[in-house]
C-alpha cells in the first residue's frame, strides 16, 4: 500500500480498534445481563463510563511511576494494534512478525504492575503476582500453539499465516491445525480475563488487584488498555485460526462470533483460584497443544 | 607488536598497581584507572583488523606462541574491556570504605587482564596459561570477603581446576597427536583426523568451558561464588567471566575442530549439536524457575545468569546463520543486562547493606537512577522490544523456529516467562511497594556509581533501536567463523531474512506514547498523595508492617518447587563427603610413628619380593 | 430518564457521564445491607440504571450508608468518604443515619449522622424497599442536573468543623493519623 495510504490506516486502525473493543465491553454487560434475566445497562455504557473517568474533577496519584506505567501500557498496546492484520489492513506488518507481536503484548502488563507496584498497596501487589503467574499459565500451551502455527506454515509473519488460510473455507487454521485451535479455545478465557478466570481484578478477593488505587483517569486509562487487549487476543485468534478476512466488516463479524462465545463462558462460572487455574492451563490446553506441535512435525505442514 | 605489549602491560601493570597505592588512595585510583582505559581504547582503535604475531618461541618442546586479533577476539575483547573499566570506576566508590584495597585492585586488573589474554591468545598454551591466572584471580577475588565467601570460593576454585585438567589433557592430546598447538594450524590439522578422536577432543574442552559458563550439570558454583563476591567483581564475573566459555566453544568447535566435522559426529539424526542444545535447553528452564523462588537479589541473578549461558549456548549449538548472531549478540546483550543489574542492586545494597528481597521496599523515589537502570536492565533481561535483548532472542527463534526445532524454540520462550516472574520480582521488592522505615532516608549513590549505570542502560537501548551496529561485529565473526553471515542494516533485519525493523517500532511506541500522555494530560491534574493514603478497606495502613515481598509467587512456588530441589548440587555434596571421608582415612597411613612407616617398607618390599618370584617384571 | 439524549450529552458531558454512571462503594454499614444484594442481582437490576458495585472507594461516586452507624464504623466511613475522588455523593438509607432511628439512646452509635460526612439526601425508612433506592438515584440525577448536590464542596469548605466533631468521637490519634490532616484540639 502507499505510503498516503499507511498514513491514515496508521492513524484509523488504532480508533477503529478503540471502538470495536468499546462496543464488546459494552456488549459483554449487556448479554451477560440478558442471560442473568435481567436488562442491563445500554450497550454503549462504557462510553459513559469512560466519559465520566475522563473528565473527574479530581484524580489522585502516587507518584512519577503511577503515571508513567499506565502511560507505558496504553503506548504498548496501541502500538500492538498497529502490528495485527485486521480485514486486509495491515500498515505496518513489514515491520515486525508474530514473535514481535507475542513480546510487544509483554508490555501493557509490564506496565500496569509499574503502576500497580507504585501504588503501594498490598492489594495491587497481590494482584500482579497473580496476573504474572497466571500469564505464566496460559503462555505455555499458547507459546505451543504459536509454534504449531509458525512450523506449519515455515514461516513468523502473521501476515503469511492469514494469505496461507485465503481460498476456502476449509483452508481455515481450525481445519489444518485442529488440536492447537481447540488448545487456544481452551485458553482464550484465561488471556481474555473472563471468568472463570477473571482471577486478577477478583474485586470480592483484592479489591481489584492492580486497580485497587486507580480512580478517575487513571481507570479510564486502564480500561482503554483492557479493551485493547481483549481486541488484540481476538483479533490473533481470527488471523491464525479462522482465516483473517479479506475486509473489515466480515472481521468484525468473526471476532464478535468468537467474543459471544466468550462471553457466555463467562456468564455461567464461578472463579478459579489461581493454583486451579495454573494446572487447568497446564493440563488439557498444554497436552492439546503438545500432541498438535507433534502431529504438525511429524505430518510435517 | 601492539597486540605483544598491550598484553604485557596489562599483566604487569597490576603487579605496580600493588606498590603505588601505599599511602594515597586516589594514586592508585587514577592507576587503576588509566590501566583499566588502555586496552579499552587500544582495541577500539583496532577495529576491523586482523593480526596475528607470534611472540615466543619454546626450543624444548619446539611451539610457537602466538597472539591472534580476530573479529571474535575484538568482540569479546572490547565488551569485556568495557564492563572492567565500568565496574572499576564504580567500585571507587563501593569499595571505598574497605580493607586491603590494594590486594583488591591488583585482583581486579589481573582478572581483566587474564580475560583479555585468553581471548587474544592464538595458540592453545597461552590460552591454557592466561586461563589458569584469569582462574586463580578469580578465585582470589571471590572469596575477598573472607567468611562465608571462603567456601564458595573453594567450590569455585575445584570445579575450575577440573575443567582446567580436562582442557590441558586435550591440549597435550593435540600436541602429542600433530606436534603443535597454534589454533589456526590445528584446524587443518583436524580436519584430516578421525571423528572419535575429534569427540574426544571437543568433550574435554565442553567440560572446562561447560564449567565456566555454568552449563547443568556443572553449574553448581555459580550461585555461591555470585553472592558472596563483592559486587563490583560480580559484574565482571557475571559479565564476561562466564561468557569465556561461550568463547571457548566458539573457538573450538567452529574454529579448531570446524563445522564439517561437528556436523559428522553424529549418531543418526542425533549429532553433538543437537546434544549441546538440549542441555542448554533444560539449563535454560531450572536456572530461570529456580530464580523465581529464592529471596537474595544477588542469588536470583547468579540463577539468571545460568539460565540465559543456556540460552547462548543453544544459539551456537546448531550452527545456523540465524541462531549463531542471536547466541553471539545474545552473550553481549545479557552482559550489558546482567551487569547493569548487578550495579543496581550493588548500589542499593551499599546505601541500604542488604540484598535481601524481604527487607527492601519502595526506594524508586529515594535512588531514581538506579530504579530507571535496573528498569532497563530487566527489559532488557526479559526482551522488550526496543532494548538489545529483544534483538537476540527474536534473532535466535526465528532461527530455532525456521530450522525446525520448534520444542527448543518453546523451551527459549517459555524462558522468557521465567526471566519475566523474577525479573519483575527483583524490581517490585527493591523499588516499589512501600518503604520501610528505616530506609526513608537513603540517599543516591555518587556520581562514580551512577555513571557506569546510565552509560550501560544508554547502550542497552541504542542498540535496541539501533541494532546494526552490533550485529554488523557479529556479521564478521560469522564470516571469520565459516557459517554463512547475517544480512543486516541499521536498523533492523532486511525483508528477505524476515521482517523486524526496530526503528519504525520505535516510532510507533514514541507516538503512542505521546498520544496516550496528550490524552493523559487534557484531562485534570491529579493530585499526589502519601504512601500511606492506600486503600486498606477503612482502616488506616499501619506504618512499617506491610511487606508485600515475602512469597510473592507463593502459589506457583507450591506447585512447581517440588520439580527444582538442585539435585545435582547434593549429588556434588555427596561426592564431597563420600570423598572427604575416604581420604580421611587414607590419611592415617601417615601415623607419625617411625616403627609403622618401617613396617610400610618391610611390607612393601616383601611385597615386591613375591611378585618377582612369582615371575613379574616390571 | 435522558440518556439517550445526545444534545443535552454533548452540551455538559461530565454531567451526563456523572449521572449515568454512578459507581457505589461496596460498603456494608448495617442491617440496612441485606436490601443491596436483591437492588444490584436480577430481581431489582440496578446496572440498567449504570449503578454497579465498586470494591475500592478510590473508583466510586456514591456513597450508600445503609443503616446504624456505630462509634467504630465511624472511623471507616470517614475513611473511605475521604478515599473517594470528587465528585461524590453521599446518600443515608435508612432511619438510624437521619436522627439515630431505632438506636437513638445506645451509647455506641452516631445519631446524626450529617455531623460527620456531608450527606446529600436520606432515604427514611426501616429498612426502606430497594426501590427506594432506585427513586433515590433519579432523585439524585435531577439534582446533579440542578446542581442542588455539593456535598463534597461543603466538605472541603467546612473541613474544620467536620473534622472537630470527629475528633470528638473518634479521638485525637484518628485525626492525626489522617494523611495530611492536623488535629483540631491541642
Amino acid at each position: 500500500m502507499t505510503t498516503l495510504m499507511q498514513v491514515v490506516w496508521i492513524i484509523a486502525l488504532p480508533i477503529i480498534a478503540l471502538l470495536i473493543s468499546v462496543l464488546f465491553l459494552g456488549l459483554f454487560r449487556k448479554v451477560t445481563a440478558r442471560i442473568q434475566r435481567r436488562y442491563g445497562p445500554p450497550i454503549y455504557q462504557p462510553v459513559i463510563d469512560l466519559v465520566k473517568l475522563f473528565t473527574q474533577r479530581s484524580n489522585i496519584s502516587h507518584g512519577l511511576i503511577f503515571d508513567a506505567g499506565l502511560i507505558i501500557a496504553v503506548a504498548g498496546s496501541l502500538a500492538t494494534v498497529l502490528l495485527i492484520p485486521a480485514g486486509g489492513i495491515h500498515p505496518l506488518s513489514s515491520s515486525g512478525d508474530l514473535l514481535l507481536i507475542i513480546y510487544l503484548m509483554l508490555i501493557p502488563p509490564m506496565g500496569i504492575a509499574l503502576s500497580a507496584g507504585a501504588s503501594g498497596n498490598p492489594n495491587a501487589s497481590l494482584g500482579v503476582s497473580r496476573k504474572l503467574i497466571l500469564a505464566l499459565g496460559y503462555e505455555v500451551p499458547y507459546l505451543l500453539v504459536l509454534l504449531t502455527v509458525m512450523t506449519y506454515g515455515e514461516t513468523t509473519s502473521l501476515l503469511s499465516v492469514v494469505q496461507m488460510q485465503a481460498g476456502s473455507i476449509l483452508s481455515w487454521g481450525v481445519f489444518r491445525f485442529p488440536l492447537a485451535a481447540l488448545a487456544t479455545f481452551l485458553v482464550l478465557p484465561v488471556m481474555l480475563g473472563i471468568r472463570p478466570f477473571d482471577i486478577v481484578g477478583a474485586p470480592q478477593e483484592i479489591a481489584s488487584g492492580p486497580q485497587v488505587e486507580f480512580g478517575g483517569k487513571y481507570l479510564a486509562l486502564a480500561t482503554v488498555e483492557h479493551a485493547l487487549h481483549l481486541f488484540i487476543v481476538i483479533a490473533l485468534f481470527v488471523d491464525l485460526f479462522l482465516g483473517g478476512a479479506a475486509n473489515l466488516g466480515t472481521f468484525f463479524l468473526k471476532m464478535l462470533a468468537v467474543f459471544l462465545i466468550g462471553v457466555f463462558i463467562g456468564a455461567v462460572y464461578p472463579r478459579f483460584r489461581i493454583d486451579q487455574a495454573l494446572k487447568y492451563c497446564w493440563k488439557w490446553p498444554t497436552l492439546f497443544a503438545l500432541s498438535g506441535l507433534i502431529l504438525v512435525m511429524i505430518i510435517g505442514g | 607488536m601492539i597486540l605483544e605489549l598491550l598484553l604485557i602491560i596489562i599483566l604487569v601493570a597490576p603487579l605496580f598497581g600493588l606498590f603505588i597505592g601505599w599511602g594515597r588512595p586516589w594514586v592508585r585510583g587514577m592507576y587503576s584507572l588509566l590501566v583499566a582505559l588502555f586496552p579499552l581504547v587500544t582495541l577500539a582503535t583496532l577495529y576491523g583488523r586482523t593480526i596475528a604475531v607470534q611472540y615466543a618461541h619454546l626450543p624444548f618442546v619446539g611451539i610457537d606462541l602466538s597472539l591472534r586479533l580476530t573479529p571474535l577476539s575484538w568482540f569479546f575483547g572490547i565488551a569485556v574491556a568495557a564492563i572492567g573499566l565500568f565496574a572499576l570506576v564504580y567500585s571507587f566508590s563501593y569499595m571505598k570504605d574497605q580493607k586491603r584495597l590494594d590486594l583488591y585492585y591488583f585482583l581486579f586488573l589481573l582478572v581483566n587482564a587474564g580475560i583479555l589474554g585468553v581471548v587474544l591468545s592464538g595458540d592453545l598454551f597461552t590460552f591454557y596459561i592466561l586461563w589458569e591466572i584469569m582462574s586463580i584471580a578469580t578465585f582470589l577475588s571471590i572469596s575477598f570477603r573472607g567468611g562465608k565467601a571462603l567456601p564458595a570460593g573453594l567450590k569455585y576454585i575445584v570445579f575450575s581446576v577440573v575443567g582446567s585438567s580436562a582442557m590441558l589433557i586435550a591440549i597435550v592430546s593435540l600436541y602429542v597427536s600433530f606436534g603443535m598447538v597454534d589454533i589456526v594450524a590445528l584446524a587443518t590439522a583436524l580436519s584430516g583426523a578421525t571423528v572419535g578422536y575429534a569427540i574426544f577432543i571437543l568433550v574435554m574442552f565442553s567440560l572446562a568451558f561447560g564449567i565456566k559458563n555454568g552449563l547443568l550439570p556443572l553449574h553448581p558454583w555459580l550461585p555461591d561464588a555470585y553472592t558472596e563476591s563483592p559486587t563490583p567483581f560480580t559484574v565482571v564475573l557475571g559479565g564476561m567471566l562466564t561468557r569465556l566459555g561461550v568463547y571457548g566453544f566458539l573457538v573450538v568447535m567452529y574454529g579448531m575442530i570446524g563445522l564439517p566435522l561437528v556436523q559428522r559426529m553424529s549418531f543418526g539424526p542425533v549429532n553433538y549439536g543437537i546434544i549441546l542444545a538440549w542441555i542448554a535447553g533444560i539449563t535454560i528452564l531450572f536456572g530461570v524457575f529456580v530464580a523465581v523462588f529464592h529471596d537474595d537479589a544477588k542469588r536470583i541473578l547468579a540463577w539468571s545468569s545460568i539460565g540465559h549461558g543456556g540460552y547462548m549456548i543453544l544459539g551456537l549449538a546448531l550452527a545456523g546463520s540465524l541462531t549463531l548472531a542471536g547466541g553471539i549478540f545474545h552473550a553481549l546483550n545479557y552482559a550489558m543486562s546482567v551487569s547493569l543489574l548487578f550495579l543496581a542492586v550493588g548500589a542499593v545494597e551499599y546505601r541500604t547493606g542488604t540484598c535481601d528481597l524481604t527487607q527492601l521496599g519502595g526506594l524508586c523515589t529515594r535512588m531514581p537512577v538506579t530504579f530507571i537502570a535496573s528498569l532497563i536492565a530487566v527489559f532488557g533481561m526479559i526482551g522488550v522490544p526496543l532494548t538489545s535483548g529483544f534483538v537476540s532472542k527474536w534473532l535466535l527463534y526465528k532461527g530455532l523456529i525456521l530450522d525446525g526445532h520448534p520444542f527448543l524454540a518453546f523451551i527459549a520462550l517459555v524462558g522468557t516467562w521465567g526471566t519475566v516472574l523474577y525479573g519483575y520480582k527483583v524490581v517490585h521488592n527493591v523499588f516499589l511497594g512501600q518503604v520501610p522505615e528505616q530506609y526513608k532516608e537513603v540517599k543516591e549513590v555518587s556520581w562514580t556509581m551512577r555513571a557506569p549505570m546510565i552509560v550501560l542502560s544508554s547502550l542497552i537501548v541504542l542498540f535496541g533501536v539501533l541494532p546494526g551496529m552490533p550485529l554488523k561485529a557479529v556479521s564478521a565473526i560469522q564470516t571469520h567463523l565459516g557459517v554463512t553471515p547475517l544480512d543486516t542494516r541499521l536498523f533492523g533485519v532486511p525483508k528477505a531474512l524476515g521482517e523486524l525493523n526496530t526503528l519504525n517500532i520505535f516510532f510507533a511506541v514514541l507516538a503512542a506514547g505521546l498520544v496516550g500522555y496528550g490524552v493523559f494530560s487534557l484531562a485534570r491534574r491529579s493530585k499526589r498523595v502519601s504512601q500511606y493514603d492506600n486503600y486498606a478497606a477503612g482502616a488506616r495502613v499501619p506504618v512499617g508492617q506491610y511487606q508485600h515481598s515475602v512469597k510473592f509467587y507463593d502459589q506457583a512456588d507450591r506447585l512447581i518447587r517440588p520439580y527444582l530441589r538442585d539435585r545435582i548440587d547434593d549429588f556434588y555434596a555427596w561426592i564431597a563427603g563420600v570423598s572427604t571421608g575416604f581420604f580421611e582415612q587414607l590419611r592415617k597411613i601417615y601415623t607419625g610413628n617411625v616403627n609403622t612407616y618401617a613396617t610400610w617398607i618391610v611390607l612393601f618390599v616383601a611385597v615386591l619380593i613375591f611378585m618377582g618370584l612369582l615371575g613379574w617384571k616390571p | 430518564m435522558d440518556r439517550a439524549d445526545i444534545k443535552k450529552a454533548l452540551k455538559d458531558p461530565h454531567k451526563w457521564g456523572e449521572k449515568y454512571s454512578l459507581w457505589v462503594t461496596y460498603f456494608c454499614t448495617g442491617c440496612g445491607i441485606i436490601e443491596i444484594p436483591p437492588v444490584i442481582t436480577s430481581r431489582w437490576d440496578a446496572e440498567r440504571f449504570g449503578v454497579i458495585p465498586m470494591a475500592t472507594p478510590r473508583q466510586a461516586n456514591l456513597f450508600l450508608i445503609t443503616g446504624y452507624v456505630s462509634v467504630k464504623t465511624l472511623g471507616y466511613i470517614v475513611t473511605t468518604y475521604d478515599q473517594m475522588p470528587d465528585p461524590k455523593y453521599a446518600v443515608a438509607f435508612g432511619s438510624c443515619p437521619i436522627d439515630g432511628g431505632l438506636y437513638y439512646t445506645s451509647y455506641n452509635t452516631i445519631n446524626h449522622l450529617d455531623r460527620y460526612i456531608p450527606i446529600d439526601g436520606w432515604i427514611a425508612g426501616c429498612m426502606p424497599r430497594p426501590e427506594a433506592i432506585f427513586i433515590a438515584v433519579t432523585k439524585l440525577w435531577k439534582m446533579i442536573d440542578g446542581e442542588m448536590v455539593d456535598g463534597y464542596k461543603r466538605y472541603k469548605e467546612n473541613i474544620e468543623y467536620y473534622r472537630k466533631n470527629q475528633e470528638r468521637v473518634l479521638g485525637k490519634e484518628f485525626i492525626e493519623s489522617i494523611p495530611g490532616s492536623v488535629a483540631v484540639t491541642a
